[in-house]
Parts: structure tokens; sequence; C-alpha cells
């Protein structure tokens, strides 16, 4: 209890309080300046710490990261861009309900949402990071193959129009992610023989182009139509009543972030379409997602919030950075003298309890800086369409270069822009390539390195733990409700149409004629 | 016209600004992404080494491709003199090796060695094998997995000449860097690793060999490989600074003194310390010596393992 006390002293410093207000805002800033996410944000911030001490330097960095993680909603709200790819999953339903005049509400959700899945997954960090942390252990190569594949299958859901043109798309980003070295052999492949190729397809610039550029492309290409128009930014909170018809996907989308995030190696993208796809097969307002349900803005907000506090469980209670950013994290720790590790916790309670301490405090900050940081961005879209979209090209370019200081990055940038133009003019849904990008990556390394431990033997995937053959299962499931809903559905649909050509025929033949079209 | 005029205009504007800049401005490479290991001791080496120059330095992340982009801008920039890199071992001694690239060996004109640390044969503390003869042993019925930090990188070469040069039965699986592989360790998918003393020290780890000519000290009770009956593998994890091929040599003796400055200076000593990386400071002259010699060291175990031809 007295280490909790005084952590509770450490943190409520003048130069720690000051440290999460800069931070914060500032990341919700970066994050909603599409291209600019996380990762940029961090590393323009890290060289300042250098000169602070380990708390003020740590508040500043958790400010910017959970800033960023919820900033990227705001522009995936308003124009339907993410501000960074953890936001992906929000443009589903946040920017169909921004077309239908709803932004107070979806900003408002968006930020609740935010809010309520950081600090759960806080909370479970504080009650349950040993426990968790030994869990996650647990979770091989085998075990996040299963995961990736559930993931895989929100494919399917967000590919309303047809799902053979989702799959296009899937495979697209899949394929896309494929091009560099090889994961398990080094070898370099899809690079023509070129050099600028071998260092791969980077997300970052995919999703900028994918996302950022064709947006502007398509709002130039129609910039006459009255959609094209910003809508004014406006924020308002869900009332108490709201907030209790939604609190099973609240909680629903924290628990799942939190859990995704205390994996090694998945990320807050990936927790995102986890619980997107969870949400439509468990909400009970599922018909309606994907068409602005405020279901899908939580299950995805919720959800890439809960990983910025649950990706601290395998980098402080093992040493094991669960993503790049906790990655630089413990960079940064490093710098002042703290290693992370498994005797972390036992040696340096204090600042470990401190760490947490922060991060509730940032995401009460969050919800504080909500409301200018929206004004901020009111302010900017009110300038000339031509002003925005000429900002929204800038950041998008330098956001896909200073990722990794590769001019490649500029050119996959603005080629995925242009494709991405041409594929949703013709029809072709945007976010399941996305979705192949980051969690393609993943599967093939897991899928490969699982035979390798299996060697050779995939049949054995299925029974090689109790956690894998759980997830198996639960694909199993999904699928068999997948089909047998579509079935049901195809079904009703025959008997109705039946239904109203044979009250249709005595009336007039051309009924049927039509129907046949 | 006029917005053409405009954007003439800015364009010169850039092209001047860049040229007024360049002049006095050093521009040190790091091949890895912000935040990493190698870039930790790149940006607190950097302050003090500009200060020895008397320029300002600005370091710049160009990560990818196992940190051969990096390098082979630092080797494509022949004869400039405000272009540095700094540079871990493996993009300079194993990659050259296992891939075509712009660079080899003998594509940079070689400052100095700053830091290096030996690395350890590890089990878990958790497994019941205390000695490497065990591990040979066990690993008969059943072969072993050994983990890295992805395919070519050190902790992969050290293993790769462990189990061609001695009984020892094991497979490589490599992931994406040593936390997930520590975190594949400790939940028993793989059961050897090689890495530094840091990870040593972070994780429950025990050593059962160095890969290093002399036991290390503060671990007096863990035998050099050489001690094991293997030859002798030297493998460490280091990083040192080189310049692109064509700078004048007054330009290269003026690298060479702020670096070796940097390194005896109290504030790398002090930080170093708090890393846990080692100092090991190699002059021009030595330190090219030995990245040739690591070289072909590396493209040897290579061969045998049969990961390059």
């Amino acid at each position: 209890m007295d280490v909790i006390l005084a952590a509770v002293g450490d943190a409520f410093t003048w130069q720690a309080l000051l440290a999460i207000v800069i931070g914060t805002w500032a990341g919700i800033i970066i994050g909603g300046l599409p291209g600019l996410g996380s990762v940029v944000g961090l590393t323009i911030f890290l060289p300042f710490t250098f000169g602070m001490d380990v708390i003020t330097s740590m508040a500043l960095l958790i400010g910017v990261y959970c800033g960023s993680v919820y900033g990227g909603s705001i522009t995936a709200i308003l124009i339907n861009t993410p501000g960074t790819p953890q936001s992906a999953a929000t443009v589903f339903d946040g920017y169909p309900m921004t077309q239908q005049g709803r932004v107070d509400e979806a900003l408002g959700w968006a930020t609740f949402a935010s809010f309520f899945g950081g600090v759960l997954s806080c909370v479970l960090l504080i009650f349950c990071a040993p426990q968790l942390a030994k869990f996650a252990v647990n979770f091989g190569s085998i075990e996040v193959f299963a995961l990736v594949c559930l993931a895989m299958l929100c494919i399917v859901g967000i590919s309303r129009g047809s799902l053979l043109k989702g799959l296009v798309c899937g495979m697209m980003g899949f394929f896309f992610s494929m091009v560099g070295s090889d994961p398990i052999t080094g070898a370099d492949r899809f690079t023509f023989g070129t050099y600028a190729l071998s260092s791969g397809l980077d997300l970052i610039p995919v999703v900028v182009g994918a996302f950022a550029l064709s947006e502007v492309f398509v709002r130039f290409s129609a910039r006459d139509e009255e959609a094209t128009t910003i809508p004014e930014a406006r924020l308002r909170f869900p009332s108490l009543r709201e907030i209790g018809r939604r609190l099973v996907e609240l909680l629903r989308g924290s628990f799942i972030g939190s859990f995704v995030g205390a994996l090694p190696g998945t990320g807050a993208a990936a927790a995102a379409f986890i619980s997107y796809a969870a949400a439509q097969k468990l909400s009970p307002r599922r018909a309606n997602l994907g068409k602005g349900e405020p279901d899908g803005i939580i299950a995805s907000e919720s959800s890439n919030n809960a990983v910025t506090g649950s990706a601290f469980i395998p980098t402080l209670a093992l040493g094991i950075p669960g993503d790049v950013v906790t990655a630089m994290m413990m960079g940064a720790m490093v710098i002042h003298g703290i290693t992370p590790g498994v005797r972390l916790m036992a040696d340096q309670a204090q600042t470990v309890y401190t760490l947490f301490v922060v991060l509730i405090i940032v995401n009460v900050a969050m919800l504080i800086l909500s409301k200018p940081s929206i004004g901020l961005f009111r302010y900017l879209f009110k300038l000339p369409l031509g002003f925005v979209m000429g900002g929204i090209v800038m950041f998008s370019f330098i956001g896909a270069v200073s990722v990794r200081g590769n001019p490649l990055d500029l050119v996959v940038a603005a080629l995925t822009g242009i494709l991405a133009y041409v594929l949703r003019r013709s029809g072709y849904p945007l976010a399941p390539l996305v979705i192949g990008m980051v969690l393609g990556p993943a599967l093939e390394s897991s899928l490969r390195r699982g035979l390798l431990i299996s060697r050779g033997d995939f049949l054995s995937f299925f029974t090689h733990s109790g956690i894998a053959t759980t997830l198996f299962v639960l694909i199993g499931l999904f699928l068999i409700w997948t089909i047998v809903g579509g079935v049901i559905e195809w079904r009703a649909k025959v008997i109705r149409t039946r239904r109203e050509a044979s009250s249709a025929q005595p009336a007039s033949e051309q009924g049927i004629m039509h129907d046949h079209h | 016209m006029k917005s053409l005029r405009y954007s003439l205009a800015t364009l010169a504007l850039i092209g001047t600004t860049h040229a007024a800049v360049a002049a006095d401005n050093l521009e040190i490479i790091v091949p890895f992404a912000a935040g990493g290991a190698t870039d930790i001791v790149a940006r607190s080496f950097e302050p003090t080494f500009s200060q020895q120059l008397g320029v300002t330095s600005v370091v710049r992340n160009v990560a990818g491709a196992s940190a051969t982009v990096g390098t082979a801008e630092v080797a494509n920039s022949e004869g400039n003199p405000n272009i540095i890199g700094y540079e871990p071992a493996g993009a300079l001694t194993i990659q050259p090796s296992l891939k075509k690239l712009p660079y080899g060996p003998d594509s940079f004109t070689y400052i100095c060695r700053t830091v290096s640390n030996p690395m350890f044969l590890m089990v878990s503390k958790a497994s019941d094998i205390t000695s490497f003869k065990q591990l040979v042993e066990e690993s008969r019925d059943q072969p072993f997995l050994y983990g890295s930090s992805g395919p070519g990188t050190l902790p992969h070469l050290a293993m790769a000449a462990t189990v061609v040069n001695s009984d020892l039965k094991a497979e490589h699986i490599p992931y994406s860097g040593s936390g997930p592989a520590m975190n594949a360790l400790a939940g028993n998918e793989i059961q050897i690793m090689a890495d530094t003393e840091t990870i040593l020290e972070n994780y429950d780890l025990r050593p059962l060999a160095v890969f290093a000519d002399h036991r290390v000290e503060g671990y007096d009770d863990v035998p050099t490989v050489e001690e094991l009956g293997l030859p002798a593998l030297d493998f460490a994890v280091w990083q040192g600074v080189v310049a692109p091929k064509g700078i004048s040599d007054e330009r290269a003796r003026q690298y060479a003194e702020a670096c070796k400055a940097t390194v005896e200076s109290d504030k790398f000593q002090s930080f170093a310390d708090k890393a846990k990386a080692g100092i090991a400071y190699l002059g021009p002259d030595d330190f090219k010596a030995f990245v040739q010699k690591r070289f072909e060291a590396n493209k040897q175990v290579l061969k045998d393992a049969g990961l390059a031809p």
C-alpha cells in the first residue's frame, strides 16, 4: 500500500502532469493527421526525453502513445481516413454516421470507448499483469496462427457488397506484405531483382495511400457534389442510459483489446479487427454494423485503446515488447537505467506502479483534451477544401517517409493511392486490403514457424494445446454459423420473392419478368 | 502560369536551404528504427562525437532489409565528408555474404569500433540442463529447437556454427527479434538461444558456454566453447562507425580522433555502463582488419551450414 501511495505521489508532480498534458494533446493531433501515427509521434518526442527524469519522460511518451491511438479515430470519422492504422476499423461505422449527420454522436462514442478501454486495461494491468503475462507465454506460434485465422474471418463480415471483391482485396494486402525478406529463410522474394524492394512494403505507406490519398482523389473527382463538404466536428458524450445499453459492447471490446495487447507481436490494429469481427457475431444490433452503428465504433476504439495499457504487460512483466511502440518505450526506459525484465516488478515496484498511475491519468487527460482537440480539427477543416486536402497529401507523405526514412515508401504510398482510387471506383472495399497487410505477416510467419515446430505435420496444430484446440473450434463454429446464417437468409429471400411473385402474378406478368433480371 | 511560377520559386528555395545546411551538418545514419538497441547507443554517442568534431549532427534512421538499406546509403555516398554510419555487426559482416548488395566490406572507410558484447549459449532456467555436455546428450533422442532474432542474424550464426562443429542436434526457428524469441523460450517452444549478457540478465536464463576466446568477467564458471572441445568460435554483438570511401585522409583522421575521445568520455562510459554495452574501442586499422576477419569467418559458417553458396 505504501508503494502505491508513494507511486501516486511520484506521478502527481508538476513535471509529470505537464508532460502528460503536452504528450497527450500532441499525441491526439499527431494521431489525427493521416500518415502520422504512434511511431512517428514517439520518434519526434523520444530525443526530448533524454534530459528528463524517468517518470517525466515515460509520462510524455505514454501520453503521446495513448493520445495518438485515440486521435486516429477523429479523422476516421470526419473524413473517412483513419489517422493511424489502429483506427482503420473505426471507419466502417464512423464515416457512415457522419454521412447521416451524426458526427457528434460518433465522436462522442469514439472518445468514450477509447477512455473506457484505456482505463479498463490499466485496471487489468494493475491486478493481473503477472497472470496475464504467464498466459501470454503459453501463446506460441501455433496459437497465434489460430488467433490470426480467427481475425481474418472479419474480412467476410466487412465485405458487404460482394464477398468475392472483399477476398480479392484481402489477398492483395496479404501479397503486398510478402514482398521483401522471407521471414524464415531471409532470402529476398517478389523483389523482381531490384534492391530497392528488398526492404519490403511497410504498413504505413500502404495505409496512407489506401485511405488518405484515395480519399483525396475521390473528393477531387467529385468536388462539386454536396457530399464532399466536411461536416462541422462536434462532440456529444453518450448519456449514462446509452452507456448502460451498450455496456456489454464496451466490456467485450476492452477485454479483447486487453488480451490481444498482452500477446507479443500482434498490436492495436489487429486487436481492433478481432474485436470488430466479434461484434459482427455477438452484438444485438449486428444487422446495422457497417451502416453507421455505434457498436462498430465501440468495438474498434475500446479495443485499440485497451491495447495501450495491456501492451505494457509483457514489457513490464517479462521485458518482452509486444510491438514497435512498446519496443521504443522499452528503449527509453533502458536509457534511464530501468531494464525491463522478469525482475523489474520486484526490484523497482515503485516505478512500475507510478507508470500504472500515469497511464490512468493519461486516459483521463485524453477525455478532457478531446474537446479542445476536436475543436482544433473543426477549425482546420473549415478551411477551403483545397487547403485541407493539400495538407492531408503533405502529411501523408511526411508520415510515409518518416517511418523508415526510405524513399521507396513515397512511391509505394503514391501508387497505392492510385490503385486504391481505381478499386474504390469499381466498388472494391479497401479495408480487407489493410487487414491482409496487418495480419498477413503474422499469419505467414506463425504458420511456417508452427510447421517447423511440429516438423511439417499440420494436423497436429489442432491438438497442439488446449488453447489452440479451443481457437480452432471457435473458427469452425464461426464458419458454420456464417454458412447456416447465409442459407437461412437465402431461403427466406427465396420464399419472400416467391410469395411476392405469386401475389403479383395476377396483376401483371411483367413483375415476374422483372424479377428474372 | 502563376502557380507554376510559385512552385518553381519554392523548389529553388528548398534547393538552397538544403545546400546551405549540408555544408556543416553531419548526418549519422542508423540503419535501424528509432528506439532500438543500436539506435539508443548511437544517440548517446552522437552528442559527444559532434561536439568533438565541432559540427551539428543529425541522427537519421534508415531502417529495413536487415539494416542493409541504411548501410547501402552510406556506401553509396562515396566522397561525401558529411555522412557516417553507426553500424551493427550483421550489416557489415553477414549480409554481404547472404545476398546481392550494393556494397561489400571494401566499400567503407573504417573509423572505429565502439562497443562489443560476447554472446552466450543459453537455456531456460526452468529446464534441468546444466551443462553443454548434457545438452548434447539429451538432443540425441529428440533434436532441440533453437531460436534467433531472425534469419542471418548473429544468434542464428552462432548456433548454426555450434551445430555444425559439435554433436548437438538442433534446428533453427527464426523470430522477429530477441523479444518474441524470449517469449518462445519461456513457453518452451524453443529450448536454446544464443545472445548477449543483456538478454541473459533480463530473463530467467542459464548460460552454458560463451562464444569468446576467454572466460568473461562475472561469469567465471561459464566455459568458452573452445574448452568444450569445439573450435574457437568467436561471436560478439558489436557496433562501429564507418564513413563512405573517397573521403580525405584528414577527414578520416578527424573522425577517428573524435570517436576515440567520445568512447573515452565519462558521459558515454556511464551510459554504456547503464545499458550494459561493453566498451571495446578499436582504431581505424584494427577495426578494418577485424571486420575483414569476421566477414571471412562468418562466410565460412554460412557455407558450412548451407545458408550461402
